[in-house]
């Protein structure tokens, strides 16, 4: 099953292309946002206020592509719609769990930045224009970078993993 | 004509609260997004619901919202759509709300072509109130209503509307959001009763191959398979596959889909608005007779 449809990567054009991948990052923030509210609402304030930030750092993306989309192509309406992508960059609803640890959060974000890799990664041959590649190219790079960031946050986190686990309930029975 | 709604313009300030990874909070996601689709604005839609973690939807919408009693959904949603047949009605609710407690108001809704979509989302047990046996868990499942397994065969939701006659039947899982967004909004659009089956897993006291990870691996689209929707006999012969198969898409379309009660209801008014108007008293008449 493809994240995205209805877009022809042959035929796509370059502010589609941005405003592709602005919908990339506003989907990634809407995600980590609610799992922020999830974890919040479980009594898992550490984990939610991480989620917190990590939709903080997507909004900055998000704007960043924005900001470039409107430098040039100003405020000229959007061919593509939210519907044509799912779950690109953002985390399956599936990764989170009540009472997870920051490991467990962070391996679920390091998943996420992977899967956006493999669809910058697999379109990337489909895409015949040249100043598009190069902008594919580049968002298939920072996805990298951003592989790099989390893996080090994880070398440093002290949580031990699957840690989270021991200590959460069982869930109880009446 | 409406401005474009956004899917966020049908979210509520109200913030879930299901258990993270619970299968609801796709349903929710895909739902915003058929309901932008559609385009009608909220203050057009009513959103009613039993008792269930799934029958907390209509709290998390800008529609209107009636959080009922338990299976009750149905007899309270038609009543709504016939009191104003211009809102759009959408039923939501579990597998035990609709299909135990309220299973005796399937068939009627079914039979009277009530034009209203009815969402349910069937995790297999009862998840608000930990864990007990619900009608579509599998037989031999071990609950705390069943330690030993359970020894009843499930009811098939598929096969019991298609059986009443439901002139449009679909199964969708949040594992595939794209193709539960276009099913929701293809059951709203339908002109008549709508029934969706979602397999939308309890993260708490559902079993592991029942999540969304093993529904991304098992889940089979109907259109894969080459099924003819507006074909009855294929869509039962493919419905007896639950609990087995997960099959998603559209198992049933009627392709001449009848008048739906709402309508009826409305034809008659008007009938009999033609007519001489009947004073109060020979209403009363009527009952005399006898």
């Amino acid at each position: 099953m493809t994240p995205v449809t209805g877009i022809d990567f042959e035929r796509i054009t370059l502010r589609d292309a941005l405003d592709l991948a602005v919908l990339i990052e506003e989907e990634a923030r809407d995600r980590y946002e609610e799992f922020a509210d999830q974890l919040a609402a479980h009594d898992t304030p550490e984990v939610a206020d991480f989620f917190s930030r990590m939709a903080r750092i997507e909004e900055r993306h998000r704007t960043e592509l924005l900001e470039r989309r409107r430098t040039l192509f100003g405020s000229a309406p959007s061919a593509v719609d939210r519907r044509a992508l799912f779950d690109v960059e953002a985390p399956g609803y599936e990764a989170a769990r009540a009472f997870m640890g920051v490991r467990q959060a962070l391996e679920t974000v390091l998943a996420a930045e992977v899967k956006a890799h493999t669809f910058f990664s697999e379109a990337l041959p489909r895409v015949k224009d040249p100043e598009l590649k190069v902008l594919f190219q580049e968002l298939r790079e920072e996805e990298v970078h951003h592989q790099a960031l989390v893996k080090a946050e994880l070398a440093r986190c002290s949580e031990k993993p699957d840690d989270s686990e021991a200590y959460a309930d069982d869930p109880n029975a009446q | 004509m409406n401005a474009f709604l956004a899917p966020n313009d049908y979210k509520s300030p109200l913030k879930p609260i299901w258990c993270p990874g619970c299968g609801d909070y796709g349903v929710l996601q895909a739902l915003y997004r058929a309901l932008s689709a559609v385009g009608r604005p909220p203050h057009e839609i009513a959103f009613i619901s039993g008792i269930g973690c799934s029958s907390r939807i209509p709290g998390y919408t800008t529609a209107y919202g009636f959080n009922t009693l338990h299976g009750r959904a149905l007899p309270i949603a038609q009543g709504v759509k016939l009191a104003n047949p211009d809102l759009l009605v959408i039923v939501a609710g579990g597998d035990g709300d609709g299909f135990s407690i309220g299973g005796g108001h399937v068939p009627h809704v079914i039979r009277r072509n009530v034009d209203l979509t009815y969402l349910v989302m069937d995790n297999q047990v009862y998840g608000l109130t930990k864990g007990q046996l619900s009608p579509t868990s599998p037989r031999g499942l071990k609950t705390v209503t069943s330690p030993m397994g359970s020894l009843e065969q499930p009811i098939n939701p598929l096969l019991t509307v298609l059986a009443y006659g439901a002139g449009f039947v679909a199964q969708a899982t949040p594992a595939d959001m794209p193709g539960m967004t276009a099913l929701i909004e293809e059951a709203i659009r339908y002109p008549g009763f709508s029934f969706v089956n979602i397999q939308s897993p309890c993260i708490t006291f559902g079993e592991e191959d029942q999540q969304l990870k093993a529904h991304k691996a098992r889940m089979k689209p109907l259109a894969s398979l080459g099924h003819d929707p507006a074909n009855q006999l294929a869509a039962l012969d493919l419905a007896r596959a639950y609990g087995t198969e997960l099959y998603t898409g559209v198992f049933y379309r009627n392709p001449s889909p009848p008048p739906t009660y709402d309508a009826l209801v409305r034809q008659r008014q008007v009938e009999l608005q033609k007519g001489e108007p009947r004073s109060r008293s020979r209403v009363l008449d009527g009952y005399l007779k006898a």
